[in-house]
């Protein structure tokens, strides 16, 4: 968090005081959020979530005041509601016309999120230091339980660009912080301004077949398919050590082929050499500070059989809702996910996202968009549009 | 729990399907299940199929008077409209459990359709085709030829429907009985029971004429199929998706004339000296109505509506009367169920126009008390046409100069196809000149964009007169 230079204080004398009063204030939650944080995945205290959800909900709604009428639409305010489930959660695509941040002037870093071709219609999602500070907290603690539970320490290779090429990609700052707490020398991206290095991920593949060392392999999930796509076409593939495994997130966004999650867990086993029980796939979103796991890895390292799933960690929670009427859905029923982060400190903790899936005993289960239903009936996307303009003209 | 038992096919009368094996697909909603017997199709029964209709086609359907086709395409509407006929009563029945469109909506798309394909629909749409509509039946003269003239449908259409307007595909088969030819229909995934029943109707008229007729489901893409279906075929209809009907565009043989209908959007645009206070009621009535029917889902649908600034009404009071309106007509037809993704994209808009609304932007948005069952969003671009997500979600957009909205539209020309269209003045000639130099193919009132006439050159395309081949006596006074 920037700190306020004393001679504003005395120039602005009052409203200075209120700020100085809400950064301790946001100083001090945000402090509390880290050790909560810090506690571990195993630890879901209901009362201290709630308590914390309900002080950041009343910090965002007193000093966001976009929000704050959102909420007053719907009736819901601090003092007024009681439980997490209460807090208004707004929709992903509102981040696309709204700058909803806790401190705008504060922002470090912005995010924007990916998606459709056109630029402007990009989500931004700003962060202030103590928000960046709550994020590698969420990305320490859940790495370490989700990706790392055997405390091994890889070469971290990343299918992604290095934040300084892509300034505004969570997911490349987020990958840096994971090389920097656990990779070993040798970590890197693969990314670069020419484009994915496949010939370097194939030779860092072989080195590290050749003299045993694990490794780490994490990216988008088209990046593992085209990837997969170079081997095929090469006739190469790798038996990497033991220990190693991968860490997959995004989907396929029309960047690769589609691939079902049994036939990319397929390739993992036939390309890389790494079983499905090390084959971990990660929910992250822009809009969203924490991430969610697949179970996978953890359950093999502590000998749990079971369903693979997403987890909640302790700071987050997700329900299911009911499409149409956004009433929240029993256990089993496929609905959109509504997540809640407290690591969302600095830009609204309740998410209201496109996503399609369902609760399960533990945690919860995302669906692709087919089997979210296809949208029916007489109409086109512009990217449609363009490339049948553009194959006709 | 209801339990209701359709097929998923049509064989006409006396077909050898030989040894099929058949499955039972299921589909269930709101308490009731359907379950629709469809038989595994291969490229044998295609080719057995065709051969057959072809064959039925040239036997009787080909020799039979204009005037009897007519009488019996007529007396099915007529059956279809009648609200007890046993096989409407099904179909209303099974397209809502199947498409999840409401019962009502169900019933009001039949009487549309069935109310447009009356007897003296059908003359009429000849005579706007061809002229003289016998020209079918045998050699006609013809004073501009000064000799004969004879028009020849051809021997097997098939055609490739679409599942957003139940009771559409009826359309389809008409036409083809309409030039004799013998129909093959290929139905969508997402209806595929009301054709089965509109064809054992035309059976139970006249058992010969439906032997000229058929109707299957395989899954899309399925390439052998499709080739056997391509092999028979002397034309080929297609509805559907730009990526669907591009699939199969490719592997079209060259020599079959070929009429696409791919995805196409409308829109209306009304002009300041419309917007009357006295008018405001009976106009919002009728976008409400463009808007509802079909669940938007048709090409027919409005994506937007432009509104002028100027009149007695603005823009943005006409938006909360549609909205009321809306909600009047949910009431009486209500909107079908969405799916997960169709639901999400409707929220996800509103949650996106709300938070303009709140930011002190001029928009404004009304919403159905629950659910997603209608939108209106009223906003202020004459630079902006955004497809709708559909299901009942309407923009209302403000602009100071209906001709304002031309730049915007013109590189969409290709992709639109219908335009309700209300100035009032004499602007109203030069604009749907300019509408109509765009690309739009069908120009009309608001109110009336759900329901089109036979007469409509469909897409553009004149539908019966495209697939004809004609043969002139041009003997110029010798012999």
């Amino acid at each position: 968090m920037t700190v306020l230079p004393g001679n504003i204080e005395v120039i602005i004398g009052k409203r200075c005081y209120f700020m100085t009063d809400l950064h301790s204030k946001t100083s001090d939650i945000d402090q509390q959020l880290v050790d909560f944080i810090q506690n571990g995945v195993d630890h879901p205290n209901e009362d201290a979530f709630n308590r914390l959800a309900l002080e950041i909900f009343a910090l965002q709604f007193d000093h966001i005041p976009l929000y704050r009428r959102y909420c007053l639409k719907r009736g819901a305010g601090p003092g007024k509601i009681h439980a997490w489930q209460d807090i208004p959660a707004v929709p992903t695509a509102v981040f696309k016309v709204a700058d909803l941040c806790l401190f705008p002037d504060d922002t470090e870093r912005v995010f924007l999120t990916s998606g459709t071709s056109s630029p402007a219609e990009r989500g931004r999602v700003g962060y202030d230091a103590g928000g960046l500070r709550l994020m590698a907290a969420t990305i320490e603690t859940a790495a370490a339980a989700f990706l790392f539970p055997d405390g091994l320490r890889t070469q971290i290779l990343v299918i992604a660009p290095d934040p300084e090429l892509a300034p505004h990609m969570v997911m490349a700052y987020g990958m840096r912080h994971l090389m920097r707490c656990f990779g070993a020398p040798g970590s890197r991206f693969l990314i670069t301004e020419k484009g994915f290095d496949v010939d370097a991920l194939s030779r860092s593949l072989a080195e590290c077949t050749a003299d045993g060392s694990p490794i780490t392999l994490c990216g988008g999930s088209f990046g593992f398919v085209n990837f997969f796509d170079f081997c095929a076409a090469k006739g190469c593939r790798f038996a990497l050590p033991p220990g190693s495994r991968c860490l997959d997130a995004g989907g396929f966004k029309g960047k690769s082929r589609e691939v079902g999650r049994g036939d990319f867990i397929a390739m993992c086993r036939h390309y890389l050499g790494i079983p499905e029980n090390r084959c971990v796939n990660l929910l992250g979103m822009t809009e969203i500070a924490s991430q969610f796991y697949d179970n996978t890895l953890r359950n093999s390292h502590s000998g749990n059989g079971g369903p693979v799933f997403k987890c909640n960690p302790p700071w987050t929670r997700t329900q299911v809702l009911d499409p149409d009427t956004l009433a929240p859905l029993p256990i089993g029923e496929t609905g959109l996910l509504k997540h809640l982060d407290l690591a969302n400190r600095g830009h609204l903790l309740a998410v209201q996202t496109d996503d399609a899936g369902r609760m399960v005993e533990g945690g919860f289960e995302i669906f692709g968009r087919s089997e979210a239903g296809e949208a029916r009936g007489c109409s086109l996307t512009i990217d449609e549009m363009t490339q049948v303009s553009e194959a006709s003209g | 729990m209801t339990i209701l038992e359709a097929n998923g096919y049509y064989f006409p009368p006396g077909f050898d399907a030989g040894h099929l094996r058949f499955s039972e697909k299921t589909f269930e909603r709101n308490g009731a299940v359907l379950r629709l017997k469809v038989p595994e199709v291969g490229r044998g029964l295609v080719e057995d199929l065709a051969g057959y209709l072809k064959k039925n086609r040239d036997d009787y359907l080909k020799k039979l008077p204009l005037a009897r086709i007519i009488d019996v395409l007529d007396r099915a509407s007529r059956l279809w409209m009648t609200p007890d006929f046993g096989p409407r009563k099904l179909s209303l029945d099974t397209i809502s459990v199947v498409t999840g469109f409401s019962r009502e909506t169900v019933a009001e798309s039949i009487v549309i359709e069935m109310e447009s394909s009356l007897a003296a629909d059908m003359w009429k749409a000849l005579r706007s085709e061809i002229g003289d509509p016998l020209f079918l039946d045998g050699f006609q003269y013809s004073r501009e030829l000064n000799g004969l003239r004879r028009a020849y449908g051809p021997a097997l259409i098939v055609s490739f429907f679409s599942e957003n307007i139940p009771a559409l595909p009826h359309l389809l088969f008409m036409r083809a009985a309409l030039i004799k030819s013998a129909c093959l229909g290929k139905m969508a995934s997402g209806e595929p029971t009301f054709a089965p029943l509109y064809l054992k109707t035309i059976e139970e008229i006249d058992p010969e004429m439906a032997r000229a007729m058929a109707v299957l489901y395989w899954p899309g893409g399925c390439e052998s199929v499709e080739k056997a279906a391509f092999d028979n075929a002397d034309a080929l209809i297609l509805f559907g998706g730009i990526k669907a009907c591009n699939a199969l565009l490719e592997r079209v043989p060259r020599r079959i004339p070929v009429l696409v209908h791919g995805h196409k959007m409308g829109f209306g645009a009304v002009g300041k000296q419309r917007m009357t206070k006295a008018g405001l009621k009976d106009l919002a009535k009728a976008v409400a109505y463009d808007v509802a029917m079909f669940d938007q889902q048709a090409c027919l649908a409005p994506h937007c509506y432009y509104i002028e600034e100027g009149g007695e009404v603005s823009p943005l009071e006409f938006a909360e009367v549609l909205a009321q309106e809306l909600a009047v007509l949910n009431e009486k037809i209500p909107r079908g169920a969405v799916t997960i993704g169709e639901a999400a994209a409707i929220n996800q808009l509103r949650g996106k126009y709300e938070m303009r609304e709140l930011k002190g932007e001029p928009v404004a948005v009304f919403t159905s008390p629950a659910g997603t069952d209608w939108t209106v969003v009223y906003e202020k671009d004459p630079f902006l046409f955004t497809p709708s997500p559909l299901n009942r979600f309407i923009r209302i957009i403000g602009v100071a100069d209906l001709f304002q909205i031309l730049p915007t539209l013109t590189p969409l020309g290709p992709f639109l196809q219908n335009a309700a269209v209300a100035i009032g003045d004499d602007r109203e000639a030069g604009f749907i000149d300019q509408l109509g130099q765009l690309g739009l193919t069908r120009i009309t009132a608001p109110g009336n964009m759900a329901t089109p006439s036979m007469m409509w050159r469909h897409d553009g395309i004149a539908p019966l007169s495209a697939l004809l081949r004609w043969c002139d006596v041009e003997k110029k006074g010798a012999m």
